[in-house]
C-alpha cells in the first residue's frame, strides 16, 4: 500500500482532473450575450451537486445554504426534487428590481455582463426581503448571518469570463446554460407550481397515497370467487 | 474537528450534547460507534423491546459524500443480538448540518407517542398523537405539512414508523422518504417501543469541514470517474441484480424448494424500465441516481407507486411464486406502507405458505386465508394481520428466531433463517461465498455481511454500499477514507492506524453479540435444506452446498478475519485495539479462550 500519499496536499492520484474534464456540458459554446442556467426540473434527482458547488464558488465552503441554485424537495407521493435558480428576467419583467426600496435598487441588471447583480453592503438584508416577496418563485435568499443579503444567480462571473460551475458538475444534465429560447420569466415558476405539475404524471394518485388499499381492490367475496 | 452527539432520554425528556470525538476518531461513527454504544449502554440480556434498549440514530465522518448513510443501531428484536441497520436519502447530511456530526442516541421509553424535532440548536419531543397509526407515507407528509406552516421551510428530512413499528413487529422498519429504509433487524420496532412514531431534521449551518475543497474535489472527481456506475444504474436501478442473479442460482425460488421456474423470466430489469419508470432519484452528492421509481397506471391493480431492488423486491417474486412486476409494483409498496422489513416479511410469508402447502398448518389457523403461492389478496391480507398483530399476525410477527417454537414442532425445519433472519432473496446453493459471508456475520444478515470487517468500516464512515467497489476502482478504498478522513476532520490517519479502524468496528460488533449470547460455531450455520435438499438450475445442473466444504470455508474465514478458529477475537489483539475494558465480559461469557 502506498504510504500517506494523498495527505501532504491536495493531490491524489485523481485528483486535479476534475476542473478539465466535465460531463461534456463544457464543450458546448457558451452563449456571448443575454444568458441564463435553465433548469430542467424533470432531470433533477435533488443531489445536491449543484449546491455544493455554487457555495464552494462564491464562498469556498460546502454549504447548501448559502447556494444561490436551491433545492427543493417534495413527496408527490414519491420524491421530487426541483431546482429553483434566477433566470436574469428581461426589464419589463424584473419584479425584484422594481421592489427593491433602495435607490439605486441593490438588486440590478449588470448590462454590460448580463446577469444579476447585489451590492451587497448596501442590501438591507433579511429583515427587508421585498426582492423575495416580488419574485414570483421566491429565488432571491438570505442566509443570515453567514450572508445576510439578496443571494442570486451571478452566472458564476469572474473578471468578465461566465462559466456557471452548477451547470459543469450537473450528474444528470439537469443544468443547461443557454441564450435563452423563450422570454426568461416562463421559466420563473415556484418551486411549488413545479412539484404540482410533475405530480400530474402520476394521476390518478393523491398525494398520501401509494396504491388502492387492498381491502378496497380485493373485497371479501373477491377472495372467495378466486379459489 | 469536534463531534458532538444529541443525547434524548424519552422517558424523562432530558437533552444534552456531548463531545464525543475521542469514540469517533476510533470507531468512526455509524455501525462500529453503534456497536460500542451497545456495549456500554444496553445491559447484558436487555429486552430489545423494553426501555433499557437505546436508538442510535448513526452519522459518520464523511456521512454526505458518497451518499449520506445513515446507520440505525440498537439490540435486534428479531435476533436478541446485535442490531444494525442502514438507510440512505438525506436523513445523514441533514442531521450534520443541524450540528449532531456523532448522531443521535435515543434512550429510554416515552410515556405517550411524540415525535422528535430538531431545527439546528431546537431539540424538542413533541405529541404525536395525530400521528399515531398513520402509515409511513401519511404521516410523513402530514409532519411536512405541519412543520412547513411552521416554518416556512419545506426542506425537512424525515424518519418515521408505519404501523408494524407501532405494534413493536419484530421485523418492523424505518421509513424516510417513502421509499428509503432501514429495515432490517427490526430498528423499527425498537423506535416503536420507544413510542417515537417520527424524527424531523433540519439543519441550515455550515459543517465545520478541516478542507471543503478537497472534498469538493474528491466528491466531483469520483462522479466523473465513476460514469459507469451512473450508466448502470440510472437504468435498472439495484433491481438490475435479479435476473441475474436467477440464472446463477443465487436468488430463492419457492422458499427454497426450487432453483428455478419459469416465473423467474417475468423478472426482466428491461421491462422494468421501459414500462413502468418515471424518473431517476438520488441521495446526497451522489451522482448515481439509481432509486427508479416505477408507476403503473391500469387496472386491475393500478394506480400503484413502488421502488422495486433486489433488496425489497427480491423477497416478493419466485420466492413466493408472484409473476412479474405488475404485481410486485403493487406488493412492495403496501409493504412499505405497513412498516414492515419487505425482505424478512417475505421470509415469514414463504414459510407459511410452504407450510400451508404441506397441510402443517390449516385455513382455519391463518384466519381464513387461502395462502396459496402467489395468492396476491391473500398475502395482502395476511401482511396486515402480521403489521397489526391480529390472531396468527401475533405469532408470526415474532419473527423466524421467536415464532417457530411457538407453532408445531414439524413447521421449524421450513423456517429458512439465520441467526432469526429470514434469507428470502439469495439462494445459498448457488454460490458457496455467499454461504460463508451470510453464515459468518455476527448480526446475521447478509447486507451487512460482504466483506466483514470492511463492510462495517464502510457503513461506519458512512460509505453507500453500492458505491465501494467503485470508490476502490477508483481511488483505493483505503487512500479514499484517508483523504476523505483528512478533509472533514484534518486527522492525518496513517494506513496503520486505518486498518485498526477497520478492525476496531468489526470486533466491537462481533463482542457485543458474543456477550449477548452468540457462540459462532454454534449459530454460524445455515438450515439443513441447503445440505440436504438438491435444486436444479434452469439447465438441469444440480446445486446443494457440501457440509464439509463449508465448514472449512467457514473456518478459513475466520482466520482471515484475524479471529481465532472458533470465531472469537483473540485477547492479544482486542488488548493491541485498546478494546481490554470487553476482556472481563467476555471471559464471563466464554470462560477462556485462546
Amino acid at each position: 500500500m502506498e504510504e500517506n500519499k494523498g495527505l501532504k496536499g491536495p493531490q491524489s492520484a485523481t485528483m486535479g482532473e476534475a476542473k478539465k474534464t466535465g460531463w461534456g456540458i463544457e464543450n458546448l459554446p457558451y452563449p456571448a450575450g443575454v444568458a441564463l442556467i435553465q433548469a430542467r426540473w424533470d432531470l433533477c434527482t435533488g443531489c445536491g451537486t449543484c449546491e455544493m458547488a455554487c457555495s464552494m464558488k462564491h464562498f469556498g465552503v460546502i454549504h447548501r445554504e448559502r447556494s444561490r441554485i436551491r433545492i427543493y424537495r417534495y413527496l408527490l407521493p414519491i420524491p421530487k426534487s426541483v431546482q429553483n435558480v434566477c433566470c436574469q428576467c428581461s426589464e419589463k419583467e424584473r419584479e425584484c428590481e422594481k421592489a427593491c426600496p433602495v435607490d439605486p435598487p441593490v438588486i440590478h441588471y449588470d448590462k454590460e455582463k448580463f446577469h444579476m447583480v447585489v451590492d451587497k453592503d448596501r442590501c438591507l438584508g433579511s429583515s427587508c426581503a421585498q426582492c423575495q416577496e416580488a419574485c414570483p418563485a421566491h429565488v432571491p435568499r438570505f442566509c443570515p448571518p453567514d450572508a445576510d443579503y439578496s443571494l442570486v444567480c451571478d452566472l458564476c462571473e469572474t473578471n468578465g469570463e461566465r462559466r456557471p460551475e452548477c451547470v459543469e458538475v450537473c450528474p444528470n444534465y439537469a443544468l443547461e446554460y443557454l441564450a435563452p429560447q423563450i422570454p426568461q420569466h416562463l421559466e420563473r415558476i415556484h418551486p411549488d407550481q413545479k412539484a404540482e405539475y410533475l405530480s400530474k404524471r402520476l394521476y390518478p394518485l393523491p398525494k398520501d397515497r401509494l396504491q388502492i388499499p387492498p381491502e378496497e381492490l380485493f373485497p371479501e367475496d373477491n377472495v372467495k370467487k378466486e379459489k | 474537528m469536534k463531534f458532538n452527539l444529541l443525547e434524548v432520554n424519552l422517558s424523562t425528556g432530558e437533552k444534552k450534547v456531548t463531545d464525543v470525538t475521542g469514540d469517533i476518531r476510533n470507531y468512526l461513527g455509524g455501525r462500529g460507534y453503534g456497536a460500542k454504544l451497545m456495549w456500554e449502554r444496553v445491559p447484558q440480556g436487555a429486552d430489545p423491546l423494553g426501555e433499557e434498549n437505546i436508538l442510535y440514530v448513526g452519522v459518520g465522518p464523511i456521512t454526505g459524500f458518497l451518499g449520506a448513510i445513515t446507520s440505525i443501531n440498537g439490540k435486534s428484536p428479531l435476533t436478541l443480538r446485535g442490531g444494525t441497520s442502514h438507510m440512505n436519502g438525506h436523513f445523514g447530511n441533514e442531521l450534520i448540518q443541524a450540528g449532531y456530526n456523532a448522531g443521535i442516541l435515543l434512550t429510554g421509553k416515552s410515556p405517550k407517542p411524540v415525535y422528535l424535532y430538531i431545527k439546528n440548536g431546537d431539540v424538542e419531543i413533541r405529541s404525536a398523537e395525530n400521528l399515531w397509526g398513520k402509515s409511513n407515507l401519511e404521516a410523513q407528509q402530514a409532519l411536512h405539512k405541519a412543520l412547513r406552516k411552521e416554518l416556512e421551510d419545506q426542506n425537512f428530512r424525515i424518519m418515521t414508523i408505519g404501523p408494524a413499528g407501532e405494534h413493536r413487529v419484530r421485523n418492523a422498519a424505518i421509513s424516510h422518504e417513502v421509499y428509503h429504509f432501514a429495515a432490517r433487524l427490526g430498528m423499527g420496532a425498537v423506535m416503536g417501543s420507544k413510542n417515537l412514531k417520527a424524527i424531523a431534521v433540519r439543519g441550515t449551518n455550515a459543517p465545520a469541514y478541516h478542507d471543503p475543497r478537497r472534498l469538493y474535489e474528491m466528491t466531483t472527481t469520483f462522479h466523473k470517474k465513476a460514469i459507469m456506475k451512473k450508466v448502470e444504474d440510472r437504468r435498472w436501478g439495484h433491481n438490475l441484480s435479479v435476473p441475474g442473479r436467477y440464472y446463477n442460482t443465487t436468488e430463492g425460488v419457492k422458499n427454497k424448494q426450487l432453483g428455478w421456474d419459469p416465473i423467474c423470466d417475468l423478472s426482466n430489469s428491461l421491462v422494468l424500465e421501459q414500462q413502468y419508470k418515471v424518473w431517476n432519484d438520488a441521495c446526497n452528492y451522489c451522482h448515481t441516481g439509481c432509486k427508479v421509481p416505477s408507476f403503473r397506471r391500469t387496472p386491475p391493480l393500478g394506480p400503484t407507486l413502488g421502488e422495486l431492488r433486489h433488496d425489497n423486491a427480491g423477497g416478493w417474486d419466485a420466492n413466493v411464486m408472484l409473476p412479474g412486476y405488475d404485481v410486485q409494483v403493487y406488493l412492495t409498496p403496501y409493504v412499505d406502507e405497513l412498516g414492515l422489513d419487505s425482505e424478512d416479511v417475505s421470509g415469514v410469508v414463504a414459510w407459511m405458505m410452504e407450510c400451508y402447502q404441506r397441510g402443517l398448518i390449516t385455513k382455519e389457523e391463518l384466519g381464513g386465508i387461502d395462502l396459496t403461492w402467489g395468492n396476491l389478496p391473500a398475502i395482502c391480507k395476511l401482511l396486515k394481520k402480521i403489521a397489526y398483530r391480529e390472531g396468527i399476525g401475533d405469532i408470526l410477527a415474532e419473527g423466524l428466531k421467536l415464532a417457530p417454537p411457538k407453532l408445531r414442532k414439524e413447521m421449524a425445519k421450513y423456517a429458512i433463517t439465520n441467526k432469526g433472519i429470514a434469507i428470502t432473496s439469495y439462494e445459498p446453493r448457488g454460490s458457496i461465498q455467499d454461504a460463508v459471508d451470510l453464515a459468518v456475520v455476527p448480526v446475521g444478515e447478509l447486507h451487512a455481511a460482504r466483506g466483514v470487517p470492511k463492510r462495517v468500516v464502510i457503513d461506519s464512515l458512512t460509505i453507500c454500499s453500492f458505491l465501494r467497489n467503485h470508490v476502490q476502482q477508483v481511488f483505493g478504498l483505503d487512500n479514499f477514507a484517508r483523504d476523505m478522513l483528512y478533509g472533514t476532520c484534518g486527522w492525518d490517519v496513517s494506513q496503520e492506524e486505518w486498518l485498526d479502524m477497520i478492525r476496531r468496528g468489526a470486533t466491537m460488533e462481533r463482542a457485543y453479540c458474543i456477550r449477548e449470547g452468540y457462540v459462532p460455531v454454534r449459530d454460524d450455520v445455515l438450515p439443513d435444506r441447503f445440505f440436504e435438499e438438491t435444486i436444479t438450475n434452469k439447465y438441469g445442473e444440480p446445486k446443494i452446498l457440501k457440509k464439509e466444504e463449508f465448514l472449512e470455508r467457514r473456518e478459513k474465514t475466520y482466520l482471515a478475519f484475524e479471529l481465532n478458529r472458533s470465531g472469537i477475537p483473540p485477547r492479544e489483539n482486542l488488548r493491541k485495539l485498546g478494546m481490554d475494558f470487553v476482556i472481563p465480559a467476555l471471559e464471563k461469557t466464554l470462560g477462556s479462550w485462546e
